[in-house]
């Protein structure tokens, strides 16, 4: 955890006060955001994203599973997130392993919808290949490198990226003799498809500290908020998860705020975002 | 990955009908609630304190078929020798008996729940008034009817005012689900399992501040207004039943 003086609390929080802060960006601006992708070779796709100096990677794979009984229709999604003791001394064991969950649990609430599959970034029904036999379980595993702030936002701007650049093989389904069978399916080395990412949401942290609140928070402010809401907020303007931290009570009508500064917030984020991850596709492309 | 670029990027949907599913007709203006409840109706509430005498606190909560069983231990000494802490700390834990659901054993994830229940009393604890102690809450969902985590929250705030311990405020939770266009209050196992969304409030209503909200699936701007609106009133409601439990066994203790 950051050590903070009282003056220097007093200061970041005048700052936030008067619209400036620390680092010059006003209290609703975003610090810029780096993107690449396909940085991991073993993985059906991956991305790293670096927002000021937090540095988190997502990468995607994908697998041969069964669907879920209650939901035959559908492919199931994961997404695992570690943070490791060399980002922060303060993640070693179970410090790190509560954060883990944390972001893990709010993640998988903004990006993989209802129990429909309503408001997903990923349709489940997508991923099915044979109903009730096969389906693509879908992992996505996130690593936090260095964390100065904002964890959650950057994961999810990092999955966005890492789906945007999955390759899922093409898949035969070969006619099974009787329909108990286990049902054969080719996979195909060389056809690879790819998601539909324009559905997936952007995550928004509105943090307060004092009785304003600011976006992509540094470590520093984060230790200064009293509360903060996470809103996943996709193309059409619908808000798909929304999670609180932080302890104390909120009024309701500041909720119902916060939700509209996202709303607007976001579509800046979708736009620049969605360019930073275009514009890293088209550098691997050119690779060679 | 050089070799995907090569084919134009299609959507990957491999069976685009899949649309099959034995779903309630929704869109149906006179679909009933499967215990035909209405739209914006709650279940029955039972609450009880004092459900286990070891404790220093416990509550019983029967809502429809959910119930659940929570017992507040201390303040007491933290188990885990950790450092030193001027104000109090909260450990929560929940847990569901292995006969709560259909399926032997497969109750909802356990460290998920705890961090949300967690999360949702934090808030409404005076934490300085015990100062390097701990305050452990254990909640065991006995029968998963549906809206376990809102009726565990509240139960487990019972059982902290039944132990003394100090709180801003009663903690109150509903949920809402969002099926097809309709919302539905205080849904039940059946109608979660099928929602387009879901959104659940803890607040403490006496002050009107909501310490926990979760929203997940779709929602437009309008309908998380309506949905909150909703469980807010629900919650003040449920916050008053609540209180009158606690006065019930004072009244029952002086006759």
């Amino acid at each position: 955890m950051v050590g903070l003086s009282v003056g220097e609390k007093n200061f970041i929080k005048g700052g936030i006060a008067q619209d400036l802060r620390n680092d010059g960006r006003k209290r609703l601006t975003y610090r810029p955001i780096y993107v690449e992708t396909g940085v991991i070779p073993q993985a059906n796709g991956s991305a790293r994203v670096k927002l000021g100096e937090t540095d988190v990677i997502a990468s995607v794979k994908a697998e041969l599973g069964k669907p879920r009984v209650s939901h035959p229709d559908q492919g199931k999604v994961y997404i695992y997130v570690e943070c490791s003791p060399t980002a922060e001394p303060s993640f070693e064991r179970r410090g790190g392993d509560e954060l883990s969950t944390e972001l893990s649990i709010a993640l998988e609430r903004s990006l993989l919808g209802g129990k429909s599959g309503a408001g997903a970034g990923i349709n489940p029904a997508s991923l099915l290949i044979k109903e009730g036999k096969v389906c693509w379980d879908l992992y996505v595993d996130c690593l936090v490198i260095s964390s100065d702030g904002n964890l959650l936002d950057a994961l999810g701007a990092a999955i966005k990226a890492a789906l945007s650049n999955t390759g899922i093989p093409r898949v035969q389904v070969r006619e099974a003799a009787s329909s108990d069978e286990q049902a054969d399916v080719d996979v195909s080395d060389e056809e690879f498809l790819q998601f539909d990412t324009s559905g997936v949401p952007v995550i928004v942290t509105l943090t307060k500290v004092g009785r304003h609140y600011i976006v992509d928070a540094t470590s520093e402010e984060e230790s200064l908020m009293s509360s903060a809401v996470s809103i996943s907020v996709n193309r059409h303007g619908m808000i798909c998860g929304l999670t609180k931290r932080g302890g104390a009570g909120l009024d309701p009508s500041v909720i119902l705020d916060m939700i509209s500064v996202a709303k607007h917030v976001s579509e800046q984020l979708l736009n620049k975002l969605d360019s930073e991850i275009e514009a890293a596709e088209r550098a691997n492309e050119e690779e060679p | 990955m050089a070799s995907k670029t090569g084919s134009t990027p299609a959507t990957y949907s491999p069976s685009p009908a899949t649309h099959k599913k034995k779903r309630i007709p929704i869109a149906d203006v006179d679909w009933v609630r499967p215990d035909s409840r209405g739209f914006y109706q709650c279940r029955p509430a039972y609450l009880r304190t004092g459900a286990v005498s070891p404790a220093a606190g416990s509550a019983y909560a029967e809502f429809g078929n959910t119930k659940v069983i929570v017992s507040v231990f201390g303040p007491r000494e933290s188990k885990k020798a950790m450092m030193y802490s001027d104000t109090g700390r909260l450990n929560c834990d929940v847990s569901y008996t292995t006969f709560a659901t259909p399926n032997r054993g497969q109750g909802s994830d356990k460290k998920e729940l705890s961090s949300m229940l967690h999360k949702a009393l934090e808030g409404a604890i005076i934490l300085e008034s015990f100062p390097k102690t701990c305050v452990d809450v254990f909640a065991l969902v006995l029968e998963s009817g549906g809206s376990d985590l809102p009726v565990v929250i509240s139960c487990a705030s019972l059982a902290l005012a039944d132990a003394g311990i100090l709180l801003y405020d009663l903690v109150a939770s509903v949920s809402v689900s969002c099926v097809g266009k309709n919302l539905v209050i205080d849904p039940v196992s059946e109608e979660e399992s099928y929602n387009d969304g879901s959104l659940m409030i803890t607040c403490m209503p006496s002050r009107n501040q909501v310490t926990q909200l979760i929203v997940d699936g779709e929602w437009s701007t309008p309908k998380i207004h309506d949905a909150m609106e909703l469980c807010l009133g629900a919650c003040s409601k449920l916050g008053e039943v609540m209180r009158s439990c606690l006065k019930d066994v004072v009244t029952d203790l002086k006759e």
